[in-house]
C-alpha cells in the first residue's frame, strides 16, 4: 500500500459506502421485520433475495421489462411465496427455541437454491441496462447504484410509513411490542406473522431485484446477503427500522474503507470484529427499540 | 441393562478395532468418516446439547485444526502429534471467542459463530503466504488410512466417554443447570460464564483432532474444504435426530444418518441439497427432541442414557 491516499479518494469511498449501504439497509429491513415481530431469525432470507433478482432477471429476458419497474412484479410474487413458508413451515417453529427457527430456515435455504440450480442452471447471468456514472466534480456516481440507492430509499420510506401510518402497520407494531396484549386487543397474531413473513420477503424481493442490474445473478448470490443482513440488524437493533437503515449505511461505509485502507479481502473480518464488539458493549444495537 | 451395556460395547469395539483387516479401501474410508461425524455432532452436543448455547459454525475447530496440523505437518512435525496441535488450537480459538461471545443470549450467540467461520474463512483465504490461500495446502503424500481410521475410532470414543463422565458429573449439572435456567444457575451462585467457557472449550478439542485427521487422511485442503456452513448444519441435525443433550443421541444420529447418505441420497447428485433441506425441515418438525428423546419420555428412561 505506497498509493497515497487523497481526501477525493475518501470522498468517493464514502459515496460508494452510502450507496452499497442503502441497499443493505433494505434487505436487512425485511430480516429485521421479521426477526422483531416473530424472534425468528430467516437463514432463507438471501436465497428469498435470489428469487427476487432472477424474476428480474426473467421478465427483462422475455419480456425486457425496465428492472426497475420489475419490482412491482418481484414484490408481490416473493410476498406470496413468504406467505406460503409462513402458513406451512415457519408459523411452527415461532414459539420454538432459536435452533429449530435457525435449522428449519437453512433446510428452506438450501432447498431453494438447489431448486434455482435446477430450474435457471448455475450459469452467471446478468442484466445489463444502466451503465456508466455521473460525474460530478471529482466525484463519479455510478449509474445502476445511484438508482438503485433512489429505490431503496424509496422502498424504505414507504414501508416505513405503512408501519407508522396504517392501522395495518400499527398492527404488525404491536405484535412485535407485546403479542400477548396485542390479542387481547382483538388482533389477529397468525394473520399478522402471514402478513410480516410476507412483507419480509418482498423488501429481500426488492433488494434483489434491485442489484440484478449491478452484479451476476447465480443460485447461490443470495447466502453472502443473508450473513450481512444478519449485521446489519445486529448493529442498527432488531427490529428498529432507523436502526437497520442506519446499520446498513454504516456496514456499506466500513466495507468500502476498510478496502481502501486494508484490502477488499478482508472486508467481512472488520465487519465481523464490528459485529462482535457492538454485541458487547450494546448488544441492543446502535439504537434501541422494535420495529 | 448395566451389565449387557458394557460387554455390548466391548464386542462392538473388538469388531471395529478387527474390521480395517477385513476392509476395503472403501469400506476403511466409510468406517474412518463414520467415526469423524459421531465425533463432531458429539462435540456439538457437549456445548449445545448440554448448555442451550447453538454453536452455529461449530465447523470453524474443524478448519482451524485442519489448517493447524497440515502446517504443523509441512514444518516436519510426526502427523498423531500435529493433529493434537489442531485440538489445542481449537480449544485456544474456542477461549477467545467464547470469552466475550458466551456472554451474548439467545440467537446473538449463533450469529457471532456463523459470523466467526465466515471471518476464519476468509482470513485463511487472505493469508496466502503461509496457507496457500485459495489454492489450498498439499500435505506429503502417506499411506496411513489404517492408523488414522483407529485414531478417529478413538477420538469418537474419547468424545462420547468426556460426554458420558461430563453428564454424571457436578459440572454437568452445572451445564444442564444453565441450559434449563441460566438466571436460577447463577442465583445458585454457579459462575456461569467460566462453565460455558469450559465446554464450549472442551467442544472444540474433538473437531480440532478430528479437522487435523481429516486434513492428513485427504492430503490436501482448501478454505472452502474444511469450513462449510453446511457441515456444522449437517452435525446439529445428527445431534438432533438422535437426542441433543443424551449421551448416546448424537451416535445413533450420526450413524443413522451417515448410513442413509452413503446408501440413498448419495445417488440423487441434483437434488442431493433439496433432499437434505427437506431432511432438516422434518426432522425440525417432526422430532425436535429426537429419537433419544421421545424414547427417554416415553418410557421414562434415565437422563444418562
Amino acid at each position: 500500500m505506497s498509493v497515497l491516499i487523497t481526501p477525493t479518494m475518501v470522498g468517493q469511498v464514502v459515496i460508494s459506502g452510502l450507496l452499497a449501504g442503502s441497499i443493505y439497509a433494505l434487505v436487512a429491513l425485511g430480516l429485521g421485520l421479521i426477526f422483531g415481530v416473530m424472534r425468528v431469525l430467516n437463514v432463507a432470507h438471501g436465497p428469498l433475495m435470489m428469487l427476487g433478482a432472477y424474476t428480474t432477471f426473467g421478465l427483462f429476458q422475455r419480456f425486457g421489462l425496465n428492472p426497475y419497474l420489475s419490482v412491482l412484479v418481484s414484490m408481490p410474487l416473493l410476498f406470496l411465496i413468504g406467505v406460503v413458508l409462513q402458513r406451512f413451515l415457519v408459523r411452527r417453529v415461532v414459539d420454538a427455541p432459536e435452533l429449530s427457527s435457525l435449522l428449519l430456515t437453512f433446510g428452506l435455504s438450501i432447498a431453494l437454491v438447489n431448486l434455482a440450480q435446477l430450474a435457471f442452471t448455475s450459469d452467471l447471468r446478468s442484466v445489463e441496462y444502466l451503465t456508466g456514472s455521473f460525474v460530478v466534480g471529482p466525484f463519479a456516481f455510478s449509474k445502476p447504484r445511484l438508482a438503485a440507492c433512489a429505490f431503496a430509499v424509496t422502498i424504505t420510506a414507504g414501508s416505513f410509513l405503512f408501519l407508522r401510518g396504517t392501522r395495518l402497520g400499527k398492527a404488525i407494531r404491536a405484535v412485535s411490542q407485546s403479542r400477548e396484549v396485542a390479542q387481547v386487543c382483538g388482533i389477529d397474531v397468525q394473520r399478522i406473522h402471514l402478513l410480516t413473513f410476507g412483507l419480509g420477503s418482498a423488501l429481500a424481493a426488492a433488494g434483489g431485484s434491485l442489484v440484478a442490474v449491478m452484479v451476476a445473478i447465480q443460485p447461490e448470490m443470495g447466502q453472502v446477503y443473508t450473513f450481512k443482513s444478519f449485521l446489519v440488524i445486529v448493529l442498527g437493533g432488531a427490529g428498529n427500522y432507523p436502526g437497520a437503515l442506519l446499520g446498513g449505511l454504516l456496514l456499506g461505509l466500513v466495507e468500502q474503507l476498510s478496502s481502501l485502507f486494508l484490502t477488499a479481502q478482508v472486508n467481512e473480518a472488520v465487519a465481523y470484529v464490528l459485529l462482535v464488539l457492538v454485541l458487547l458493549i450494546r448488544p441492543t444495537g446502535l439504537l434501541k427499540g422494535r420495529v | 441393562m448395566r451389565r449387557t451395556l458394557p460387554v455390548a460395547l466391548g464386542f462392538l469395539a473388538v469388531a471395529l478395532a478387527l474390521y480395517p483387516l477385513e476392509a476395503t479401501g472403501y469400506g476403511l474410508r466409510v468406517g474412518l468418516q463414520l467415526f469423524m461425524w459421531i465425533a463432531l455432532a458429539q462435540s456439538w452436543n457437549l456445548i449445545s446439547g448440554l448448555t442451550g448455547y447453538v454453536s452455529f459454525g461449530h465447523v470453524v475447530f474443524f478448519g482451524t485444526g485442519a489448517y493447524t496440523a497440515s502446517l504443523l505437518v509441512n514444518a516436519g512435525m510426526p502427523w498423531p502429534l500435529a493433529c493434537l496441535s489442531g485440538g489445542a488450537a481449537g480449544a485456544l480459538l474456542a477461549l477467545i471467542i467464547g470469552w466475550p461471545c458466551l456472554r451474548l443470549k439467545g440467537p446473538y450467540f449463533a450469529i457471532a459463530m456463523l459470523g466467526l467461520n465466515e471471518v476464519m474463512r476468509v482470513i485463511v483465504s487472505y493469508a496466502e503466504g503461509l496457507t496457500g490461500g485459495g489454492n489450498g495446502l498439499s500435505l506429503p503424500t502417506l499411506d496411513a488410512s489404517r492408523s488414522i481410521y483407529y485414531a478417529m475410532g478413538l477420538v469418537a470414543a474419547a468424545v462420547t466417554a468426556v460426554t458420558y463422565a461430563i453428564v454424571t458429573s457436578r459440572f454437568g449439572l452445572r451445564l444442564m443447570t444453565i441450559r434449563e435456567d441460566e438466571v436460577a444457575a447463577e442465583a445458585m451462585g454457579i459462575d456461569t460464564l467460566r462453565y460455558k467457557i469450559y465446554a464450549f472449550m472442551l467442544s472444540a478439542i474433538g473437531p480440532g483432532i478430528v479437522g487435523g485427521l481429516s486434513a492428513r487422511d485427504q492430503g490436501y485442503i482448501e478454505p472452502i474444504s474444511v469450513f462449510p456452513l453446511i457441515m456444522t448444519i449437517t452435525m446439529i441435525v445428527m445431534a438432533l435426530f438422535g437426542g441433543k443433550g443424551t449421551i448416546w443421541g448424537p451416535v445413533l444420529g450420526a450413524v443413522v444418518l451417515f448410513i442413509f447418505q452413503e446408501a440413498v441420497w448419495a445417488r440423487f447428485v441434483y437434488l442431493h441439497q433439496l433432499l437434505f433441506g427437506a431432511i432438516i425441515v422434518a426432522v425440525v418438525l417432526l422430532m425436535p427432541r429426537g429419537i433419544l428423546g421421545v424414547l427417554q419420555q416415553k418410557y421414562n428412561l434415565p437422563r444418562t442414557i
